[in-house]
């Protein structure tokens, strides 16, 4: 098929193409730019957290009393809950999964230029393993006996071995075993002995958005102050975590004198952590399909509207011979020739666009393949929206020619 | 003549009903999600205390080391010292009221032991506070002067904070504990709805502060100070600790941390600041203001003109749904222009037996403005549907931090939006209809007469 006689139509009808085209790109640019943040999101959504999350109750309680007793208060805390139906194991923890936020470096030598590792310590007891469900890749799990306990005021001394995670390991030492090796936890100071390595979970946003989402270090102590208290983290029987948050919190609560901040479902707080970019991605994406539908409305509508303007010629084109196929080709044709104006367009639109979300989130979305499915999407719903209109005008009699003068 | 158009303009509607519809929910799509747009922005920028906002004005003085950079924005300079605060507070002008604000927060809780302690933002403030910025008072009412001064414990609680703790009954003269130390209530808020929270400076949406306590007792209980301090060199390093500790020697620091507001009648503010800068001259006698005296005194108007410029999520939509609003009415056009064209013969043979142009575009006028309004009806129904989206889509990202309640004022469709909407896409849509209508009544009376 010719498209010469497609284009000399097309530049006949100036005001109809360039609507069509200008309409084409932009809603190219806004759909494929918001397809690109969103599928960046709903990658990391995608992300395994390495625990059994839906089953983790994490308990923050925060003393505003200054007579009572922490020290004792976690004693007790762990008794109680420990007795409760269906609790398996608990830990306290400095941090928590999902929002430990407490990045620092760590290095392998105590030298002044010494390289640094982002990381986060969590600071717990030997149950963490058995509550995140974390099993031994290499080494030895830390026991009870590593651990150290204390009133920070009065326990000066840290624990000197720690297990890190499979991804700390391999960013530290590659393919080197580093069990036995020997980490810095701050710069020329606090040199810890590595005895295993558990296998990864994730840590939180922050190295999350750096693509570091699984390092982290297990320090055996539990330490606390009248104003840090350790969080509790609980493991609970499969699917009975929703329903026991309530008594937990309030047995909690019969220790008097503290607030409990932050209690929830571990799920929640994994939630939370993807929550302020992907709502707004969502929103966007939402915003974006109803424009998709728009567009293909109006293009039926332009088509259907052009289909009536050329009913002559296609009738004479069908009295010539042209079969109705070839009228059916004739719009799809031009149509994908708008479209493909429309996209390219549009493809510098979003290059635009995303260079500008880059840029802001320090994130890379330019994802070539996306865009490509996304051009390729539009393309079919053009088809399908200039279907309809062009079926109609193949249905147009050869007749109507000779009913005109 | 009116009524003969309308006839055939309704005829004409219900000729092909799905094109009419289709033209009729394009238009109400687009304007849905302008309308929800314009209406967030509308709604989250709307300056409190709109009777006297043009005399509600932040002060800060410039006392920073000689060594500091320019600053050429109020949004960039520092806030005021305590002590600053203390010596204007101190001055008496007649009709100028002042008070000063900042953040903080405790564990309400009560003796009750059935009642579970509650964590609660809050503001720690002056006795004017109530009669400048005019919270409204379910019970009770505000603190006054002499109570400030001698430091007494005295709180007003938010409505949120009685109904938790008190299950909603009249709690004044009733006690409440911040952590350990023991407040008398005196007042409880009825829910108090500002567009952003701007008296401390955070312009947060839908976070009402819980309660207010008297700066006097906050300072003498050593409360929590959630600020920024801006500090000289001698206490940069230290800056943060002020937060929780170190009482005294942020009270004599040269640290800038407070958010100080003043209400000025029109004809003072020459005056005010006049005393302003006289303090200031004062004070650099004693060895302080080492820089060229440098004052901002913005009132509420200004301040949120700059901070809703902002808001670049708001800017971005606000881009967003108008482009799709034009691609909308674009479409709308594509659809008139098919819809109108079949009509040419209808036309062409009015026209030869003697119709006007006028009579045409009449008619076609009459009938695009119904498409309009129903547009404009049906797109109040999407902008209402988008607003409880937006709205739930906010409570979702803030994860139930933020309540219903707070957030409704900043998502209502008023009586100006939907005007607005009404207006927009009925005017609108007559603007997209110029070239259909154009195209259809210039239509030779007989050429299509020939054909048959």
């Amino acid at each position: 098929m010719d498209i010469k006689p497609i284009f000399l139509s097309l530049k006949q009808n100036k005001f109809m193409t360039i609507l069509m085209i200008i309409q084409i790109a932009f809603t190219m640019g806004v759909l494929s730019s918001s397809v690109l943040v969103a599928t960046e999101t709903l990658r990391e959504w995608g992300m395994d957290s390495g625990i059994p999350h839906e089953d983790i109750i994490r308990i923050s309680p925060e003393f505003f009393d200054e007579n009572q007793d922490v020290g004792q208060a976690l004693v007790k805390d762990i008794e109680r809950v420990k007795q409760m139906v269906n609790v398996i194991n608990v830990a306290p923890s400095n941090a928590v999964p999902f929002t430990a936020e407490n990045m620092i470096n760590v290095y392998l030598t105590a030298q002044e230029d010494a390289q640094e590792y982002k990381t986060v310590v969590f600071h717990s007891d030997e149950n963490i393993f058995d509550v995140l469900q974390l099993s031994l890749v290499e080494g030895r799990m830390l026991t009870a006996s590593d651990v150290i306990r204390g009133e920070d005021s009065v326990t000066p001394q840290n624990a000197s071995q720690v297990m890190i995670s499979k991804d700390m390991a391999k960013v530290l030492f590659g393919e080197q075993s580093a069990v036995g090796q020997t980490i810095w936890l701050a710069k020329n100071s606090d040199p810890v002995q590595v005895v295993g390595i558990y296998s990864n979970f994730m840590t939180g946003e922050r190295l999350n958005g750096r693509g570091k989402s699984y390092q982290s270090i297990i320090r055996p102590q539990v330490k606390w102050s009248q104003t840090h208290q350790p969080n509790y983290l609980i493991r609970v029987e499969q699917g009975k975590a929703t329903g026991m948050l309530e008594d937990i919190i309030d047995v909690f609560y019969l220790e008097r004198g503290r607030y409990i901040n932050s209690s929830e479902l571990l799920k929640r707080t994994q939630k939370r952590m993807y929550d302020g970019r992907g709502s707004r991605a969502l929103t966007m994406l939402v915003i974006s399909l109803i424009l998709l539908i728009i567009t293909g409305l109006g293009m039926t509508g332009l088509t259907a509207f052009q289909v009536t303007q050329k009913r002559k010629q296609i009738g004479t084109r069908r009295a010539l011979g042209a079969k109705k196929r070839d009228v059916m080709r004739y719009f799809l044709t031009e149509n994908s020739i708008i479209t493909i104006i429309g996209l390219l367009i549009g493809v510098l639109v979003t290059l635009t666009i995303t260079f500008e979300l880059s840029e802001q989130a320090s994130q890379n979305f330019m994802n070539l393949s996306v865009l490509l499915l996304t051009g390729l999407v539009m393309w079919l719903v053009n088809i399908l929206a200039v279907w309809f209109p062009a079926k109609r005008a193949a249905n147009i009699e050869p007749a109507i020619v000779t009913r005109s003068a | 003549m009116f009524n003969y158009n309308l006839q055939l303009a309704l005829k004409s509607l219900k000729d092909r009903p799905s094109l009419t519809f289709l033209t009729i929910l394009t238009i109400a799509i687009g304007l849905g999600l302008y309308t929800t747009i314009k209406t967030m922005s509308y709604q989250g920028g709307q300056v409190p205390l709109a009777h006297k906002s043009k005399n509600i004005f932040l002060v800060q003085m410039d006392n920073r080391e000689i060594t500091a950079e320019e600053v050429d924005h109020q949004s960039r300079m520092v806030d005021t010292t305590y002590k600053d605060t203390l010596n204007l507070l101190a001055m008496e002008m007649p009709g100028v009221e002042q008070t000063l604000n900042w953040y903080t927060y405790g564990i309400l809780n009560i003796e009750d032991e059935n009642i579970n302690p509650v964590r609660a933002t809050a503001s720690v403030t002056s006795s004017n506070f109530f009669t400048m910025f005019e919270p409204p008072f379910l019970y009770g009412n505000g603190w006054d002067k002499a109570t400030e001064d001698s430091a007494e414990g005295v709180i007003v609680i938010s409505k949120l904070m009685n109904d938790k703790l008190f299950g909603g009954k009249n709690s004044v003269g009733e006690n409440v504990r911040i952590g350990t130390n023991v407040l008398k209530i005196i007042g409880v808020l009825d829910t108090w709805h500002l567009s952003r929270k701007f008296y401390d400076r955070g312009f947060r949406s839908g976070r009402p502060d819980n309660f207010f306590i008297p700066h006097t007792y906050a300072i003498a209980n050593e409360l929590p100070r959630l600020a920024g301090f801006d500090c000289w060199k001698a206490d940069a390093d230290i800056a943060r600790s002020f937060r929780n500790e170190n009482t005294q020697r942020l009270l004599n620091s040269e640290c800038a941390w407070v958010t100080f507001w003043a209400e000025v009648p029109d004809e003072q503010i020459e005056n005010y600041q006049q005393q302003l800068v006289n303090y200031m001259e004062g004070q650099k006698a004693l060895g302080r203001f080492p820089r060229e005296i440098l004052t901002f005194v913005t009132n509420l108007n200004d301040q949120f003109a700059y901070i809703n410029g902002r808001d670049d999520f708001m800017n971005v939509f606000s881009i967003i749904s108008t482009l799709f609003f034009a691609v909308c009415l674009l479409n709308a056009v594509g659809i008139l222009l098919a819809k109108f064209m079949r009509r040419t013969k209808e036309v062409s043979l009015r026209r030869a037996l003697g119709a006007k142009k006028k009579t045409i575009i009449a008619q076609h006028v009459i009938e695009v403005a119904i498409i309009g309004l129903l547009g404009g009806l049906l797109g109040l129904v999407v902008a209402y549907l988008g607003l409880q989206g937006m709205m739930n889509i906010q409570i979702y990202s803030s994860d139930y931090t933020r309540r219903l309640e707070d957030l409704q004022p900043l998502f209502a469709l008023d009586f100006t939006m939907i005007a607005n909407a009404f207006i927009t896409g009925i005017l609108c849509t007559l603007i997209a209809s110029i070239y259909p209508i154009w195209r259809l009544c210039n239509t030779p009376p007989a050429s299509q007469l020939k054909s048959q």
